[in-house]
């Protein structure tokens, strides 16, 4: 595969850089969310335990917060090719087959994302006019039903970017890759793991710890085979 | 009626099969399958028969059918339960961060660095303890490779060997809670997460003895294997415990907290989660590592959250289909012992395992196999540790034996081969202990049934 660099003046390019900045700042969002998470959690078990006072409508929050980051991340983990696929066959084949399967699969995304859109734009609806809310505390439901709704639209147009991205590597297989998901192989995700484990524990780490192993064992450790 | 609801679901079952194989997302496929099935199994039944055709049918079912296809991303992940995931993913990715490894290694080492193979079986330990901070079995094996393989390589432990106990101790994390996988199993079944959870706890040491058996049985067999054992005294035994602090704080609280039943699992997930980040910032956890680990983590919680609802939209097209009750009746029956069916799922899983990810095969198969295993009388707890337990094989054989990928691609100087050889008997391990839970339920059953005592 060819890793050169897309052409300068690709427009196609462009948009999809633009569009990642987009996903990846919502990813933060969701990340920011799952943060709170742990810390609303925690300030729970403190008020509850501690103080005896749990914090009124901790529950129904957690229930709604899940779909918010199920959803703000859903096209970062598209263009990040996140998701879990089963890849052993279409990674045997080459070139343009290989991004026709792509395209399909991709196509076929974009009508279960649509008719999401269309089916869960109803619910929102429904809870919106009907003014449904939480058991508990009575927060009102929409708001996360309504990013549920947004966070399809929003994969809608990675999808719609990744459509053009394979058409254009339909037309020139052998050319630069962009536009579309990374290819993920066996290899990749080896060395993203081995690269997350040097990552954690560097060189040094290693170095410090065997010679912590020589002064302990030179003090207390008796050899006997 | 223009077709029957099972012909629907058996059509249905084959064009997921197509979908997934050219390479879509097992989580949107489903979701497709799923929603065009539900479309199609409500239209049949609105068109008048003899009447209406195949168009008349999709026109009829269509509304009703996404709507109740639109309703599943809210309503089923909308649950309390459903909360502990990204704490127990965020668990793991800080947990990187903490040294917790070294610690695990270092203690493991000074306490069971006397008997044969000590370092060895001190390895399998230290994967052991680090899987009760970390659900992810790759990631264990990848960080052990680090720091485990170069100590016992200078001891003069045999590389493939040496390799060999890493990849199949990092397998121990998918059991050992905090475990996804666990979690995803309790979610897609409808079984209570905590009892799942404690479920996997004495199954996981169970693994991890069995393992460091075999390697000193096989150290005694073949001592050029290994290298010599050393022996900490007493006191460097306790004093290296404290190097464990925060991993035994966090099983405490993760187990103690759902037996007790003070903290849901979310609390115990966001608790443990709390000191391990706390443990990260003190060993000098960077800003830019902080929010690598968070947008991974909740990029993570996206994909499991995803294949959820989209299976979710599945099963309820299979419900209206009627197939999993048909496929129960015609297992049923057969008439063979209930462990004759047992083995050939399990087996049907071994295969599975060797082309697909663990999510994926679970989520794929749950909702078919599941009603058997209830008819045939096992408990739906017991079977999840089974199946997680395949899971684990499936990492450490051909031909794609993830965990020992991971552990050459940290060491490339240790080739792929000299590991799968070194593996082999962990195999036999896996397979024995599953022998164990079969004829013994209650290993697997006893911790999650005294909580509800």
């Amino acid at each position: 595969m060819n890793t050169t660099s897309p052409p300068a003046d690709s427009v196609l390019h462009k948009v999809d850089q633009a569009y990642h900045s987009l996903e990846k700042t919502l990813n933060y969002v969701a990340a920011a969310f799952l943060f709170s998470l742990m810390l609303l959690a925690c300030a729970e078990v403190v008020a509850r335990k501690l103080f005896n006072s749990p914090i009124h409508g901790q529950a129904d929050l957690v229930e709604i917060s899940i779909p918010t980051m199920g959803f703000f991340g859903l096209a970062y983990c598209q263009r990040m090719a996140g998701h879990v696929r089963m890849e052993i066959v279409i990674n045997t084949l080459k070139g343009r087959a290989y991004w026709l399967f792509e395209f399909v699969s991709n196509f076929a995304t974009i009508i279960i994302c649509g008719l999401m859109i269309y089916g869960s734009y109803f619910h929102f609806l429904r809870a919106y006019e009907i003014g449904d809310s939480t058991m508990d505390v009575e927060l009102p439901i929409w708001p996360p039903k309504l990013i549920i709704v947004i966070g399809f639209c929003i994969l809608m147009g990675r999808l719609i970017i990744s459509f053009f991205g394979y058409i254009q590597m339909l037309r020139n297989p052998d050319g630069p890759v962009y536009a579309v998901p990374q290819k993920h192989d066996i290899e990749d995700v080896v060395e993203a793991e081995a690269e997350a484990a040097r990552n954690a524990i560097s060189d040094e780490d290693v170095e410090e710890e065997l010679e912590r192993e020589s002064r302990t064992g030179a003090r207390n450790h008796e050899e006997r085979r | 009626m223009l077709v029957e609801p099972i012909t629907l679901g058996i059509t249905g079952v084959v064009i997921l099969a197509i979908l997934v194989v050219i390479g879509m997302h097992v989580a949107y496929a489903g979701a497709l399958v799923g929603l065009l099935g539900l479309v199609m199994a409500i239209g049949v039944t609105r068109v008048i028969p003899g009447e209406g055709t195949w168009v008349d049918a999709f026109i009829a079912g269509f509304n009703p059918g996404i709507g109740i296809a639109g309703t599943i991303p809210f309503e089923e992940l909308a649950h309390y339960s459903l909360s502990v995931l990204p704490m127990f993913i965020l668990i793991g990715y800080m947990a990187f961060h903490a040294r917790l490894t070294q610690g695990a290694f270092y203690c493991m080492r000074m306490w069971f660095g006397g008997v044969t193979g000590g370092l060895a079986v001190a390895t399998v330990f230290a994967t052991a303890a680090f899987a009760a901070v970390s659900g992810a079995s790759t990631a264990t094996a990848a960080v052990f490779s680090r720091i485990a393989i170069p100590e016992m390589l200078r001891y003069g432990y045999k590389p493939g060997f040496a390799a060999g106990v890493v990849a199949a101790g990092g397998t121990l994390a998918s059991l050992i809670p905090p475990s996804g996988i666990l979690v995803i199993y309790a979610i897609i079944v409808e079984e209570s997460v905590g009892r799942l959870l404690l479920a996997g706890f004495i199954p996981g040491i169970l693994s991890a003895i069995i393992y460091a058996f075999s390697i000193w049985l096989r150290v005694k067999l073949k001592p050029e294997l290994a290298g010599p054992s050393v022996n900490a005294d007493w006191g460097t035994k306790f004093r290296s415990l404290g190097q464990m602090w925060g991993i035994i704080a966090v099983v405490a609280i993760i187990m103690g907290g759902i037996y007790t039943g003070w903290m849901t699992p979310t609390e115990s997930g966001a608790v443990g989660a709390f000191v391990i980040f706390c443990l990260a910032l003190a060993h000098g956890m960077t800003w830019k590592q902080f929010a690598h680990g968070l947008t991974e983590s909740a990029r993570t919680a996206v994909m499991i959250i995803t294949i959820i609802w989209g299976i979710l939209i599945l099963v309820r097209f299979l419900g209206f289909s009627q197939l999993p009750a048909e496929i129960e009746g015609l297992v049923m029956g057969l008439e063979m012992n209930r462990y004759w069916i047992l083995l050939i799922i399990l087996l049907m899983y071994a295969i599975l395992g060797m082309f697909m990810d663990a999510i994926g095969m679970l989520l794929l198969t749950l909702p078919l196999v599941q009603p058997i295993i209830i008819s045939l009388g096992f408990d739906p707890v017991w079977f999840g540790i089974i199946v997680v337990k395949m899971v684990e094989i499936c990492l450490i054989t051909p031909p794609i034996g993830l965990n020992c990928f991971v552990v050459a691609g940290v060491r490339p100087d240790i080739p792929l081969l000299d590991i799968f050889k070194g593996i082999w008997w962990f195999f036999i391990c896996d397979i024995l202990t599953i022998a164990l839970f079969v004829a013994f339920p209650g290993i697997v059953l006893w911790l999650p049934n005294q909580m509800f005592n």
